[in-house]
C-alpha cells in the first residue's frame, strides 16, 4: 500500500543543526502551545490522569458489588456528609453516592479518558506527522480544543459536591442523563455542572474535530493522495466526522435539558405537552455515532501495529479504509437500537434491528482484513503486537453480543442488565483501551525517544488480559440470569459471578500499577530508542523522523512516489 | 440460582422464543465466530511468527477471500434475521385468539395458539414501588418491597431484594394485557418479568403495552429495569400466577373487603 | 516565525496566550450560568462573558493582523480557512436539526394516543389548544423579505468588492446590517405580541428556542458584517483576498436558509388551516 513507497529518500526531518533553535522554553511552551506535538502529549497526560479516576471509581463499584448488601457506600457517604454510618440516613445517602459513581466513571472514561486519549493524544501527534505535514492546519484552535477540557473535567468534578436530588450530593442520572431523572428528579445545581460540562467537552471536541479534517484534506504531502493517506489518518478522518456531526445534536438535546430545569420550557415534561423519549433520540442520534468515535481511532492503530510486526502491508487496503467510512455512515442511522423497550412501533423496531445487523459486515471485512495482514506474515510478538492481537480477540467477541442486542426480540431479555454492561466492556474496556495501550507501546519510542522494557511491558499485558477478561466475562452470565445494571445491591442468587467480576478487578488493579511501574522504569533508564525501532515493518512517515521528532518537522516537505507497491 | 449462567426458565411462549433464538440460533452463531477468529489467530501465532516464517510474503489483496468474508457475514445475518423478526413481531402483537405465535419453533410459521387478552392490568411506576390496578375492576393496591426484618417476619421462603408486601395476582393460562406507565410528575422507571419475555419501559406520560400469558402457578420475580433513582434497587416486581379459580376467589374478595389484604386473605383461605 | 528555514506555505503559528485565556474564561462563563441560574450571583456570569468576548477581539484580531502582513496567509493556508468555515458551518447546521427534531415530535406526534398526559396538555391538537398562533403572512413573511432581500445586498457588496468598488462595498454592507438589524427588532416586536408563552408548553418551548436561536445567529452574522464595514473602511480586503468577508456572507446565507425553513415549517405548515392571532 501507499505507506510503503519509498519515503525515507524524500523525507527531511532530521535537519538536526537548525532544530530547536526558536522552541518555546518554560511554562510557556506548554500553555500557550501552537505545536500539535506537545498538545497531543498534554492530551495524553491527561487521559492518563482521568483513566485513573475513572479507574478508582469503577474500583469503589466493583468493591461495592463484591457481595450482596451495601458493604462500602454507606460508609463513604457517612464520610463525605458527617453522618453516623450506621444510620438510614447515609443508606440513602450511599445509595445516591453508588449512581453518582457510575455515571462520573461513564462520562470520564469516555470524554476525558478515551477521546483526549485517542482524537486527542494520538490523533494530533501522529496525523500531522504521517501525512508529512508540518503542523496541524489550526495550531490556535488546536490548544484551545485541548485547554477547555480541564475546565469540563473540573465542571463535571466539582458537580460531585453539589446538590443533586433534594439532600444529595451530585449527579446520579447515569452517563444518559434521562429526563425526567436529570430534570425535576434532580433539581439542585449538580446536574447543570454536568450538562455544562458536556457543552465545554463537545465544544473543544467539535473545533478538535474542524482542525483535524482540514489538516487532513489539506496539509497532506505532495503526493499523499486520499488513497495513500495511512490507515490512521483514515479513521481520524471518519472520526472527526462523527464528531463534527453528532454533537452538536447532542449539544441541542443538554440545552434542551438546561432549559426545562431552569427556565420553565416542556421539551421533555409531558404535563406541558413534551415527550421524555425525544431526548433519547436526541441522546442517541449522538450516542451511537459516539461508540464509533471510540473504536474507529483504535481501528487505526491496530492496523499499522498489525503491519508493522507483520512485516507485511496491510491487507485490503481500500476495503479497510472504506469499511471505517461505511461505519461511519451507517452508524447514524441505528440509534434506537437502544430505545427498544421505550414503546417503540413493530415498523420501528424491525427497521432498526435490520440497520444495527448491517454493520456487523464492515466491521467484519476489518477483523478478517487485519488476520489477512498477519496470515503470511513474519511476526514478532512485541508488546504492541500483543496488545493489538488481544484487540483483535476481544473486540469480536464485544462486537458479536452487539449483534445479539441488536435482535430486538433477545434485548427485550437483554436490555438494562449487565449482558449490556459485559458487551460495551469488551468493545471499549478490553476494545478501546486496548487499542490505547497499543499505540501507547508503539508509539512511546517515538514520542518519547526511550525504550519500555520489553519484559515489564508483556506482563502488564498479560496482568491486564486475565484481569479484565475475569471483570466482564462473567457480567454476561449474570445478565442472561437478569440482573438489572445500575443496582447497588442484587439478589443473593447473582453472588458468585459478581464476586468473580469483582477479584477480576483486583487484577487490573495490579496490572495498572505494573504500567505506572514500566514508565517509570523505562523513563529512569533511558535507554535510547533510534529513529525506528521497530525495523523495516514500520513504513509510515513517523519513523523517518528522530526520536522524539524536532520541534517543527518537514520544513521541506515529504515527496511521496508516484510508483507504489499496491 | 446461584451461578446460573442461562436466560431464566420460561413459563410464557414468548420466553419459549427467546430462549429457543438466544440459546439457538444467536448463541450458536456469535460462538461459531468467536471460535473461527480465535482459531485463525492460533494458526497465525503457530504458523506465522517470525522464527517458522522468516520472509514474510508480500499479497496484498485476494478479491476471491475478500468476496466471501463479505458474503458470508452476510447470509449468517440473514438466517439470523428471519426468525429475530418474527420473535419480535410475536411479542409486540396482543392476541386477538386468531393469531399462532412461534414459541420454541422459531422457524415455523406459528403453531401456539393463544387466547385472546381477557384481562387488563396497569402498572404504574412510582419512585420507589409499583402500583397496580385491575382495570377492568378499577381495584388498586401499591406494592413495595418487603425490608430485611419484615421479610424474615413475613416470607421467610422469598428472596431478599424481590419479595414484597403485596403480589400483583394473575391466573393462570390467562392472557394479560399489560399497561405500563409511570406517575406523571415522576421518573422513567421500567417493568420486566424475565420468566415472561417482557420489559417495557413505564415512561411518565405515556401509556405502553405488553402482555403475557403464563402456564405455570407460582411466584414470578422481576425487577425495574431503568434508572429512577436511589432506590432503582429496590422496587422488585413479584407476580404471583394462581389457578383460575382461585383468582376468582381473590377478586371476589377485593370486591367485598374492598382492599387487597381482605382479598389476600380470602385466597389465602383456599389455597 | 521560525529560525528554521521553512520551505512551504503552511503558516506555522507563534505561541499564544489566547486559547489558555478563553478556556479559562469560558469556565468562568460556565460557573456563572450555574450561579446565575441558581440565584446565587449575575456578575460572575458577565465576568466570563467579558473575558470570552475579549479573548474572541484579541485573538481575531491576531488573525487580521496576520492576514494584512502579506506572507502568513498563502493560498493554502487561506484554503485552510475555507475548509474551515464550512465546517464550522456544518457543525451548526446540526445544531439546528436537533431544535427542529424538537419541534417535529411536536408536530407530527401530537394526538399519539399512547402519550396520553401529552395529548391532554395539547387538546389532541397542533398547534395545542389555547396557542394562538402568528399570521405567517403577515409579520414572518415581511421578515422573510427582509432576510432574502439582505441576502442580495450582501452578494451586491461581494459584486463591488470584486470589481473594486469600494463605496459600492460599504453601501451594500450597511444596508445588509440595516436590513439584519431591522429583522432582529422585527422579531423581538414579534415575540412581545406572542399569544402563547416560553414556559409550560412544548409549542412555546420549541418556537421561542428554535426562533431564538436562529435571532441569535442573525445577531451574531449582523456583528459578523459590522467588522467586515469597519474593516471595508479601513481599507482591509483586495478583489483578490477578502475571506473575512466572504465568511461572513456565506455565514449570512446560512442563516437565511435556516429562517426558511422555519418559515416553511413552523410559520407555514404549521399554522395551516388553524385559527390565526391577528
Ligand atoms: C466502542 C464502543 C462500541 C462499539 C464498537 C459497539 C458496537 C456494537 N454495538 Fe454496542 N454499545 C456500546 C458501545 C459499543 N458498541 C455502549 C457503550 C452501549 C451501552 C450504552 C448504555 O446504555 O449505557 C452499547 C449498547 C448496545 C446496544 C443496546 C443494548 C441495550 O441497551 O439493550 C446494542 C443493540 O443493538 C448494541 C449493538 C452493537 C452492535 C451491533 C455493534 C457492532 O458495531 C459490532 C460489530 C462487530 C462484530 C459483529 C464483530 C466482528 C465481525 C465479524 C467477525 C464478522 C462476522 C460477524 C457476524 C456475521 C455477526 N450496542
Ligand atoms: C471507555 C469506557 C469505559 C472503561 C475503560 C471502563 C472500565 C471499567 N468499568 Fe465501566 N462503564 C462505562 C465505560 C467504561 N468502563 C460506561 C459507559 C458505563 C455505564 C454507566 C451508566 O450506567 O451510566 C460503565 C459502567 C460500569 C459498571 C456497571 C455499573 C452499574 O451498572 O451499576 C461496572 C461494574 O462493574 C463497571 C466497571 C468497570 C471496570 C472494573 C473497569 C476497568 O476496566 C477499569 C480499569 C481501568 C482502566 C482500564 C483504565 C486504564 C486507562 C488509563 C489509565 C489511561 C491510559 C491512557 C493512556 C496510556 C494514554 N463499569
Ligand atoms: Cu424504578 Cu428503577
Ligand atoms: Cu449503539
Amino acid at each position: 500500500m501507499a505507506t510503503t513507497t519509498h519515503l525515507e529518500a524524500h523525507a527531511t526531518g532530521h535537519d538536526a543543526a537548525s532544530h530547536d533553535a526558536h522552541t518555546p522554553t518554560g511554562w510557556r511552551r506548554w500553555v500557550y502551545s501552537t505545536n500539535h506535538k506537545d498538545i497531543g502529549v498534554m492530551y495524553l497526560i491527561f487521559a492518563i490522569i482521568a483513566g485513573i479516576l475513572g479507574g478508582l471509581l469503577s474500583g469503589a463499584m466493583r468493591l461495592e458489588l463484591q457481595e450482596p448488601g451495601i458493604q462500602i457506600f454507606h460508609g463513604l457517604a457517612a464520610m463525605a456528609y458527617g453522618m453516623d454510618p450506621a444510620g438510614g440516613e447515609a443508606l440513602d445517602a450511599g445509595k445516591h453516592m453508588y449512581n453518582v459513581f457510575t455515571t462520573a466513571h461513564a462520562l470520564i472514561m469516555i470524554f476525558f479518558m478515551v477521546m483526549p486519549a485517542t482524537m486527542g493524544g494520538f490523533a494530533n501527534y501522529f496525523a500531522p506527522l504521517m501525512i508529512g505535514a508540518p503542523d496541524t492546519a489550526f495550531p490556535r484552535i488546536n490548544n484551545i480544543a485541548f485547554w477547555l477540557l480541564p475546565p469540563a473535567f473540573i465542571l463535571l468534578l466539582m458537580s460531585m459536591f453539589f446538590e443533586g436530588p433534594a439532600g444529595a450530593l451530585g449527579t446520579g442520572g447515569g452517563w444518559t442523563i434521562y429526563p425526567p431523572l436529570s430534570t425535576s428528579g434532580q433539581p439542585g445545581p449538580a446536574m447543570d455542572f454536568a450538562i455544562l460540562s458536556l457543552h465545554v467537552a463537545g465544544i473543544s471536541s467539535i473545533l478538535g474535530s474542524i482542525n483535524l479534517i482540514t489538516t487532513i484534506f489539506n496539509m497532506r504531502a505532495p503526493g499523499m493522495t486520499l488513497h495513500k493517506m495511512p490507515l490512521f489518518a483514515w479513521s481520524v478522518l471518519v472520526t472527526a466526522f462523527l464528531l463534527l456531526l453528532a454533537l452538536p445534536v447532542l449539544a441541542g438535546g443538554i440545552t434542551m435539558l438546561l432549559t426545562d430545569r431552569n427556565f420553565g420550557t416542556t421539551f421533555f415534561a409531558p404535563e406541558g405537552g413534551g415527550d421524555p423519549v425525544l431526548f433519547q433520540h436526541l441522546f442517541w442520534f449522538f450516542g451511537h455515532p459516539e461508540v464509533y468515535i471510540m473504536i474507529l481511532p483504535g481501528f487505526g492503530i491496530i492496523s499499522h501495529i498489525v503491519s508493522t510486526f507483520s512485516r507485511k502491508p496491510i491487507f485490503g487496503y481500500m476495503a479497510m479504509a472504506y469499511a471505517m467510512v461505511a461505519i461511519g455512515f451507517v452508524g447514524f442511522v441505528v440509534w434506537a437500537h437502544h430505545m427498544y423497550t421505550t414503546g417503540l412501533s413493530l415498523d420501528v423496531q424491525r427497521y432498526f434491528v435490520a440497520a444495527t445487523m448491517v454493520i456487523a459486515v464492515p466491521t467484519g471485512v476489518k477483523i478478517f482484513s487485519w488476520i489477512a495482514t498477519m496470515w503470511g506474515g513474519s511476526i514478532t510478538f512485541r508488546t504492541p503486537m500483543l496488545w493489538a492481537i488481544g484487540f483483535i480477540f476481544l473486540f469480536t467477541v464485544g462486537g458479536v453480543t452487539g449483534v445479539v442486542l441488536a435482535n430486538a426480540g433477545a434485548d427485550r431479555a437483554l436490555h438494562d442488565t449487565y449482558y449490556v454492561v459485559a458487551h460495551f466492556h469488551y468493545v471499549l474496556s478490553l476494545g478501546a483501551v486496548f487499542s490505547i495501550f497499543a499505540g501507547w507501546y508503539y508509539w512511546y519510542p517515538k514520542m518519547f525517544g526511550y525504550m519500555y522494557s520489553e519484559f515489564l511491558g508483556k506482563v502488564h499485558f498479560w496482568t491486564m488480559f486475565i484481569g479484565v477478561n475475569l471483570v466482564f466475562f462473567p457480567q454476561h452470565f449474570l445478565g442472561l440470569a437478569g440482573m438489572p445494571r445500575r443496582y447497588i445491591d442484587y439478589p443473593d442468587a447473582f453472588a458468585l459471578w459478581n464476586r468473580v467480576s469483582s477479584i477480576g478487578y483486583y487484577i487490573t488493579f495490579l496490572s495498572m500499577l505494573i504500567f505506572f511501574y514500566a514508565m517509570w522504569e523505562a523513563a529512569r533508564k533511558k535507554r535510547p530508542a533510534g529513529d525506528n525501532p521497530w525495523g523495516e515493518g514500520a513504513t509510515t512517515l513517523e519513523w523517518t523522523l528522530s526520536s522524539p521528532p524536532p520541534f517543527h518537522q518537514f520544513s521541506t516537505l515529504p515527496k511521496i512516489d508516484s510508483t507504489n507497491a499496491h | 440460582m446461584p451461578g446460573q449462567y442461562h436466560l431464566q426458565p420460561s413459563v410464557t411462549v414468548i420466553m419459549d422464543s427467546i430462549v429457543a433464538f438466544h440459546d439457538g440460533i444467536l448463541m450458536w452463531s456469535i460462538t461459531a465466530i468467536v471460535v473461527l477468529v480465535l482459531a485463525l489467530l492460533i494458526v497465525i501465532v503457530v504458523r506465522f511468527n517470525a522464527k517458522a516464517n522468516p520472509v514474510p510474503a508480500k499479497f496484498t489483496h485476494n478479491t476471491m477471500v475478500e468476496i466471501v468474508w463479505t458474503v458470508l457475514p452476510i447470509i449468517v445475518l440473514i438466517i439470523i434475521a428471519i426468525p429475530s423478526f418474527g420473535v419480535l413481531a410475536d411479542q409486540l402483537t396482543t392476541p386477538d385468539g386468531e393469531r399462532k405465535y412461534l414459541g420454541s419453533n422459531i422457524f415455523s410459521f406459528g403453531e401456539v395458539e393463544v387466547p385472546a387478552a381477557e384481562m387488563t392490568v396497569k402498572a404504574t411506576g412510582e419512585q420507589w414501588y409499583w402500583n397496580y390496578e385491575y382495570v377492568d375492576q378499577t381495584k388498586f393496591f401499591d406494592s413495595n418491597m418487603l425490608q430485611e426484618p419484615e421479610r424474615l417476619a413475613e416470607k421467610p421462603g422469598q428472596p431478599r431484594l424481590l419479595a414484597v408486601d403485596n403480589e400483583l395476582v394473575v391466573p393462570v393460562d390467562t392472557t394479560v394485557r399489560v399497561q405500563v406507565t409511570a406517575s406523571p410528575t415522576g421518573v422513567i422507571h421500567a417493568f420486566a418479568v424475565p420468566s415472561f419475555g417482557i420489559k417495557i419501559d413505564a415512561v411518565p406520560g405515556r401509556l405502553n403495552e405488553t402482555w403475557f400469558n403464563a402456564r405455570e402457578t407460582g411466584i414470578y420475580y422481576g425487577q425495574c429495569s431503568e434508572l429512577c433513582g436511589k432506590d432503582h434497587a429496590f422496587m422488585p416486581i413479584a407476580v404471583r400466577v394462581v389457578t383460575k379459580e382461585e383468582f376468582a376467589a381473590f377478586m371476589a374478595g377485593f370486591e367485598s373487603g374492598g382492599d387487597y389484604a381482605s382479598a389476600n386473605a380470602t385466597l389465602a383461605a383456599i389455597q | 516565525m521560525a529560525a528554521i528555514a521553512k520551505n512551504h506555505d503552511y503558516h506555522l503559528v507563534n505561541p499564544s496566550p489566547w486559547p489558555f485565556v478563553g478556556s479559562v474564561a469560558t469556565f468562568v462563563l460556565a460557573l456563572g450560568g450555574i450561579a446565575w441560574m441558581h440565584n446565587w450571583t449575575p456578575w460572575l456570569f458577565f465576568i466570563g462573558l467579558a473575558g470570552v468576548l475579549y479573548t474572541m477581539y484579541a485573538w481575531w484580531s491576531d488573525v487580521i493582523a496576520e492576514a494584512n502582513n502579506g506572507v502568513d496567509h498563502t493560498p493554502v493556508v487561506q484554503m485552510h480557512h475555507r475548509y474551515g468555515m464550512l465546517l464550522f458551518i456544518a457543525s451548526e447546521v446540526m445544531f439546528f436539526v436537533a431544535w427542529f427534531w424538537a419541534y417535529f415530535d411536536g408536530f407530527f406526534r401530537f394526538d399519539d394516543v399512547e402519550q396520553a398526559t401529552r395529548v391532554i396538555a395539547t387538546g389532541g391538537h397542533w398547534p395545542p389548544l389555547g396557542v394562538e398562533l402568528f399570521d405567517p403572512f403577515h409579520l414572518p413573511l415581511f421578515n422573510t423579505l427582509i432576510l432574502l432581500t439582505s441576502g442580495t445586498t450582501v452578494t451586491w457588496a461581494h459584486h463591488a468588492l470584486l470589481n473594486n468598488d469600494r463605496q459600492g462595498l460599504k453601501w451594500g454592507l450597511i444596508l445588509t446590517i440595516a436590513l439584519g438589524a431591522l429583522f432582529s427588532a422585527v422579531q423581538i416586536l414579534e415575540y412581545t405580541e406572542a399569544g402563547f408563552s416560553f414556559s409550560g408548553n412544548l409549542y412555546g418551548a420549541t418556537f421561542f428556542m428554535a426562533t431564538g436561536f436562529h435571532g441569535f445567529h442573525v445577531f451574531i452574522g449582523t456583528i459578523f458584517l459590522l467588522v467586515c464595514l469597519i474593516r471595508a473602511q479601513r481599507g482591509d480586503f483586495t478583489p483578490e483576498r477578502h475571506l473575512g468577508f466572504e465568511f461572513a456572507a456565506w455565514y449570512w446565507h446560512f442563516v437565511d436558509v435556516v429562517w426558511l425553513f422555519l418559515f416553511a415549517s413552523v410559520y407555514v405548515w404549521g399554522s395551516w388551516g388553524v385559527a390565526l392571532n391577528h
